[in-house]
């Protein structure tokens, strides 16, 4: 009897306690989590290459909100594009971001990463990261928002630039010459340029 | 060398002044833009409240963002010395970068950077006291100092390492837009890549503070610097073959990435 009471508060005290801890887990422990896994997988040497990018595909899609990225890539033209559109766009970007960040992690193997800090404004919040390497230091700073319990990123700045802006302007620039069907197929074509030539 | 350098201020300083207009209704939105940021932080709120996460409901993710319109008029040539850089450096410098990171270990190559870069370190005093940065002034004045002695004429970096003073980048481009000298048109330049007239006149005023050509004279100055970007590329992770490779087009990639990266040194 005593067995089971004490079995059902501990029980009870353990679901209150993650309950609350995944409530009020900060951004940086977030990005933290994310970040470590992706890094634990690259250091793996049991799995060959496709197997981290695999692996390192399904965390960066978790922690990615890549519908957020799209939307804000596109501006003013999101707006403008059918729901069809939207959707097609976001499958090809998220294709894009995905490939361009993990390679990006993928070249600083082996290396440290420090959380100097985080900011955090209502939703918003940017968690500083420092990729500490043997010849430099390299800011990796992750804009998160709250959606729902999670914090999801929608834009990475690397040294100042922001990859979503970076994106922006040139995809915009691409759209105002060949139109938005031109610009899908341009990134198209890159996914498929990337497929054949592995690194 | 003089003369090529004479031709270019001449070149550039006009654009520099037709850049001056466009770049002040660009610092003058920009800088409303953080306290946009702070009103409208009650409203993100009460949208969490109700429950507001709709898919097309994200514009408070944009209140912070900076949109930068390049002024690029001389593109059709830039985009030419681009081509002329990308085959420069994929058939020349960066073949003789694998070869030298291939020859020398790091910790050489790291040295020989930190080396150059100390040599510089009077352009980073200089312009940090022109814009009023004491403070920075200072740290790069006791990291010359510390790293001409104790790390063996610069080859170390005990400055950061040991009493953690970090280099923080200050050029006279970044004093120019200091006292509201814009960008002017966008320039990519032989050989040194992405620019603009403002920073493009920066680099002669780097060029007047540097230590490197009181080191290196005449033709070995011309040595010393290919030797620098040559070791630095051998360090680099392969930057531009990463943005190559991710971009549709590289070109305005990097584009942006200059205007961006430039603006985030003006405004620290």
């Amino acid at each position: 009897m005593l067995k089971r009471l004490l079995l059902t508060l501990i029980t009870g005290f353990t679901l209150a306690v993650t309950a609350i801890s995944l409530a009020a887990s900060s951004p940086t422990d977030e990005v933290r989590t994310s970040v470590d896994a992706v890094l634990a997988i690259l250091d793996n040497e049991q799995l060959n290459y496709d197997d981290k990018r695999t692996q390192i595909r399904v965390i960066v899609k978790e922690r990615f909100d890549f519908r957020a990225m799209s939307q804000r890539t596109l501006a003013t033209n999101w707006k403008k594009t059918t729901d069809e559109e939207k959707d097609k766009f976001v499958e090809l970007f998220s294709q894009l971001i995905e490939n361009s960040y993990v390679g990006k992690i993928e070249s600083y193997t082996n290396e440290r990463v420090d959380y100097p800090g985080e900011k955090v404004s209502g939703r918003k919040a940017v968690v500083e990261t420092l990729i500490i390497t043997s010849s430099a230091d390299i800011p990796v700073d992750y804009r998160v928002y709250q959606k729902g319990q999670q914090w999801l990123v929608y834009d990475v700045i690397i040294e100042g630039v922001s990859l979503i802006s970076n994106y922006r302007s040139s995809y915009q620039e691409i759209m105002k010459k060949e139109g938005f069907d031109g610009l899908l197929a341009k990134m198209r074509a890159k996914i498929d340029e990337l497929a054949s030539t592995p690194s | 060398m003089k003369r090529i350098l004479l031709a270019l201020l001449i070149f550039i300083l006009p654009l520099t002044v037709l850049g001056i207009e466009s770049r002040r209704d660009f610092i003058e939105t920009y800088e409303e833009q953080p306290e946009s940021a702070e009103e409208a932080a009650p409203p993100i709120l009460e949208e969490m409240e109700t429950g507001g996460t709709d898919d097309d409901d994200l514009s408070f993710l944009d209140e912070d963002d900076e949109v930068i319109e390049v002024y690029d008029p001389f593109e059709t040539l830039n985009r030419r010395i681009f081509w002329f850089n990308d085959k420069a450096y994929f058939y020349v410098m960066k073949p003789v970068a694998k070869g030298w990171r291939w020859l020398a270990p790091e910790p050489l190559r790291i040295g020989i950077r930190n080396f150059f870069s100390n040599l510089r370190a009077p352009i980073r005093f200089v312009n940090a006291a022109l814009q009023g940065k004491f403070r920075d002034a200072g740290n790069e004045l006791t990291r010359f100092g510390v790293n001409s002695t104790l790390g063996i004429g610069g080859l170390y970096d005990p400055a950061k390492v040991h009493f953690g003073i970090e280099r923080k980048i200050e050029d006279t481009g970044q004093t120019l837009a200091h006292y509201g000298v814009g960008p002017g048109p966008y320039l990519v330049l032989p050989f040194l890549g992405p620019s603009n007239a403002r920073d493009g006149i920066g680099l002669l005023g780097d060029f007047y503070f540097s230590l490197v050509p009181v080191l290196f004279e005449n033709r070995y100055y011309w040595l010393a610097v290919s030797g620098d970007v040559i070791n630095f590329l051998s360090i680099d992770k392969d930057t531009y073959e990463g943005i190559k490779k991710d971009s549709l087009d590289p070109y305005l990639f990097l584009r942006d990435a200059y205007s961006q990266y430039r603006l985030n040194l003006i405004l620290h």
